[in-house]
């Protein structure tokens, strides 16, 4: 390829490079902010993951009774809170 | 193809303009909320696809240049200085990042793969990618600039007019490049600094727009560890060619490149341990932003060295006065990582924990802290003949020793937590678990000193204390400690799903992984990290001779003795090599045959060593071809006995493998296969769609 088919096969390059990039396509995805609801329903995924691995870690004898115990009342109580705002979130 | 390539680096370049400030305007516009003349969305879309058609170009740029190799095209500079024509094919595509401006060239090429990736998969989180994409472009921009504008890998040889008589052969490429794992060792090393491109764009992205929640996490956690998994397989194979090339016996000097290839691993290793605190606890969010951010930066600074000329190295192929450009960079980039970390502090608090020192979160940061320790200590020893030279005029360094004497003790460390981590409970522990936790591993760690001291490894052996057979005695028995935790971990899993589905022990282990891919292809990296560990405590008992040699001699080592049959010489296109035939016996048989070599290349009239290496699961015999005595004309071999090397190659393998399966998904826990998600009889049991039951 000599100087001048370099520059060809470029032009003939940027011309499809651009029509591509501004092609009037209205089909794009659209952006938003993600809400509270969004963000509480993730969480509550989370901790139910959490509360999971406790059991599983449980189970196979990790922890005695007494910190089982303890560490599964605040998981169980921090998702009881994240409820009550899920819930009230929905029916706003 | 020239003049192809070259117009291809300057439509990327505005291409990647484009992306970055058409990016960047729509998401002012939509960050503003204020009513433009045009669709904020629609021009952020647009961006995209600028960034898409980026890659494109540079791509075409990157055919050009591979294509100017392949066909001799020693009009360019480039090709001429880095090949020539009897050069084998594998080592054309080598030649690719033989230089300044080839290697700069891959840089963008890989960022431009990545970026492709990420705009096409950006309907996971439209915003989130949006902002994303738009730094990608901005670093993309910084590397399409030097391209365009200081290392123009198109450039034509002095005085060449298009037609023009061009050289009849190039210079060839590099003698040390010129081996198997060196056409991938610099690209996996490139994917794995270019890869933290994409966890630091995100990571910055979502505080820039104060991205609600951790899920960003989520989305990042595959580019951060398939990008971990290319360094860690990068930094390895950079020490397999070290080892079977530099001929030196060894595989890690503390050369200032093998450190600057560290120093990204060590903060991306923390930051993937530490960002599960945040993921699972919302913890530890400034931590981890810095820890990205740090990493990224090392990851320039990494080829600042390698590239920039900051250094003297045997790893720094293309040195250059284009280090100003990157510190230029790294100050921008700090700049702006600054100033949007103070701008949005306020989104980065969080709750007060209420962990105890002794527990899973304190072990996430003791971790990390000890990795930032490291890496802090590494490069104060690697910036330090810099600083010395430009504060006292004096260019003060520091030896492989001194490295050894800091690193070593907190690579024990670091060993001794990886075991003890996995045991600890999350928020707090009590002396019973600790009890029930850590009874086992402490016995066979003790059990193992004891062991080693009654086979004869006593560091204190005549009295003598022997640092390194100190060190290696402490790694053997934490090795083991660890193991024994990491072992533990898997019994009792697969213990509770035995119980639950009645499947045998193989099976139940199995399932267990495969119902949770990352921790246990996570346990099986640290399984990694311990036989790693175990082939660098071999090192403590290396030996070698060095010998003249006249047909027939003998020469012994570590019950081997190797006999010299002949020595000879012999040539081809590419180079002239003289080398040595040896039979090896052991127990009065012969083994097998080794002949190392030491080539002469034609091209660039350079040296370079052919190690032998037989390799074992105990030890490498590890021979080199030092030279002929002028005046004996006989060759003088050296023989390295070094035990335990394979280990090193061992562990990072099942490193591979333990990263694959973290990567891979996790199965659902089904009625068919028998057992639930780990909820025992009695337990409260958790009701996804709406709370607990």
């Amino acid at each position: 390829m000599n100087s001048t088919q370099g520059m060809i096969a470029a032009a003939l390059l940027m011309i499809a490079l651009m029509v591509y990039t501004f092609w009037p396509d209205n089909g794009f995805a659209g952006q938003h902010e993600k809400t509270r609801l969004e963000y509480l329903l993730e969480r509550k995924e989370q901790l139910a993951e959490n509360l999971r691995d406790l059991n599983f870690e449980f189970g196979a004898g990790k922890y005695p009774e007494e910190d089982f115990q303890k560490a599964s009342q605040q998981l169980e109580s921090e998702q009881a809170q994240l409820m009550i705002e899920i819930d009230l979130l929905q029916k706003a | 193809m020239a003049s192809f390539g070259s117009f291809s680096l300057i439509i990327a370049l505005v291409l990647a303009a484009y992306n970055l400030l058409a990016g960047a305007f729509s998401l002012f516009l939509m960050a503003q909320n204020r009513p433009a003349r045009i669709s904020a969305e629609r021009l952020a879309d647009t961006a995209r696809r600028a960034g898409i058609a980026s890659f494109i170009a540079i791509s075409a740029a990157a055919f050009a240049l591979v294509w100017s190799v392949f066909t001799n095209d020693f009009s360019l500079l480039y090709i001429a200085e880095h090949s020539n024509i009897a050069l084998p094919g594998p080592y054309k595509f080598a030649a690719l990042w033989a230089g300044q401006e080839g290697s700069l060239l891959l840089w963008a090429w890989l960022l431009a793969v990545y970026g492709f990736v990420l705009r096409l998969t950006h309907k996971t989180d439209v915003k989130l990618y949006a902002y994303a994409g738009t730094i990608l472009a901005g670093i993309q921009l910084f590397f399409l600039i030097l391209l365009n504008v200081v290392a123009q890998p198109f450039a034509l040889i002095p005085g060449y007019v298009p037609g023009g008589p061009t050289p009849a052969d190039g210079n060839g490429l590099n003698p040390l490049l010129q081996y198997a794992e060196m056409v991938i060792h610099p690209p996996l090393l490139y994917l794995g600094y270019v890869g933290f491109s994409v966890p630091f764009a995100f990571a910055l992205g979502a505080l820039m727009m104060r991205y609600p929640g951790e899920k960003w996490i989520k989305i990042t956690r595959k580019w951060t560890m398939v990008t971990w998994l290319f360094l860690t397989a990068g930094i390895f194979l950079g020490m397999h060619w070290a080892y079977a090339v530099l001929g030196w016996g060894g595989y890690w000097g503390w050369d200032p490149v093998e450190i600057a290839s560290l120093l990204p691993w060590l903060t991306g290793t923390a930051f993937l341990h530490s960002v599960m605190m945040q993921e699972k606890k919302g913890l530890m969010k400034s931590w981890n932003v810095w820890l990205i951010f740090s990493t990224f930066m090392l990851s320039i600074l990494g080829t600042l060295l390698t590239r920039g000329g900051l250094v003297s190295s045997v790893h720094a192929f293309a040195q250059s006065s284009i280090g100003y450009w990157f510190i230029v960079f790294l100050v921008i980039v700090a700049a702006v990582c600054i100033f949007t970390y103070i701008l949005q502090f306020s989104h980065l608090q969080e709750a007060p924990s209420d962990h105890g020192l002794v527990s899973r979160e304190a072990a996430f940061l003791f971790n990390s802290l000890v990795l930032l320790s490291v890496c802090f200590v590494l490069l104060w020893g690697t910036l330090y003949p810099i600083l010395s030279e430009f504060t006292v005029g004096n260019k003060v360094t520091f030896d492989a020793v001194w490295f050894n004497r800091i690193a070593v003790p907190m690579g024990l460390f670091l060993l001794l937590l990886t075991g003890i981590g996995p045991l600890l409970p999350w928020r707090s522990t009590s002396l019973r678990s600790i009890r029930r936790n850590f009874v086992l591993p402490v016995l066979v760690l003790w059990a193992t000193v004891i062991a080693c001291l009654v086979l004869g490894m006593n560091p204190w052996k005549g009295g003598v204390y022997d640092r390194s057979s100190f060190y290696a005695l402490v790694c053997f028995a934490v090795s083991a400690g660890v193991l024994t935790a990491i072992f533990s971990e898997f019994f009792r899993g697969a213990g509770v799903l035995m119980r639950k589905s009645g499947r045998n022990i193989f099976a139940a282990t199995f399932l267990l992984i495969r119902r949770n891919t990352r921790r246990y292809g996570g346990y099986i990296i640290h399984i990694g990290v311990v036989v790693s560990m175990l082939g660098f405590a071999g090192a403590a008992f290396n030996k070698n001779v060095e010998k003249e040699m006249a047909p027939h001699d003998k020469l012994d080592i570590g019950g081997y003795s190797m006999e010299l049959v002949t020595s000879s010489q012999d040539s081809n296109l590419n180079y002239n090599t003289e080398f040595a035939m040896l039979d090896v016996y052991r127990h009065g048989q012969k083994q097998f045959e080794m002949a190392p070599e030491h080539r002469v290349y034609l091209a660039s009239q350079q040296p370079q060593t052919i190690v032998a290496i037989h390799s074992t699961i105990l030890w490498d015999l590890y021979v080199v071809y030092e030279g002929t005595n002028p005046d004996t004309g006989q060759p003088i071999i050296k023989a390295y006995l070094n035990p335990l090397v394979s280990w090193l190659w061992a562990g990072v393998l099942i490193i591979v493998l333990g990263t694959v399966i973290a990567l891979s998904p996790s199965v659902k826990p089904t009625a068919v296969q028998g057992e639930d998600s780990g909820i025992l009889p009695g337990q409260k049991e958790i009701n996804t769609a709406g709370g607990i039951a």
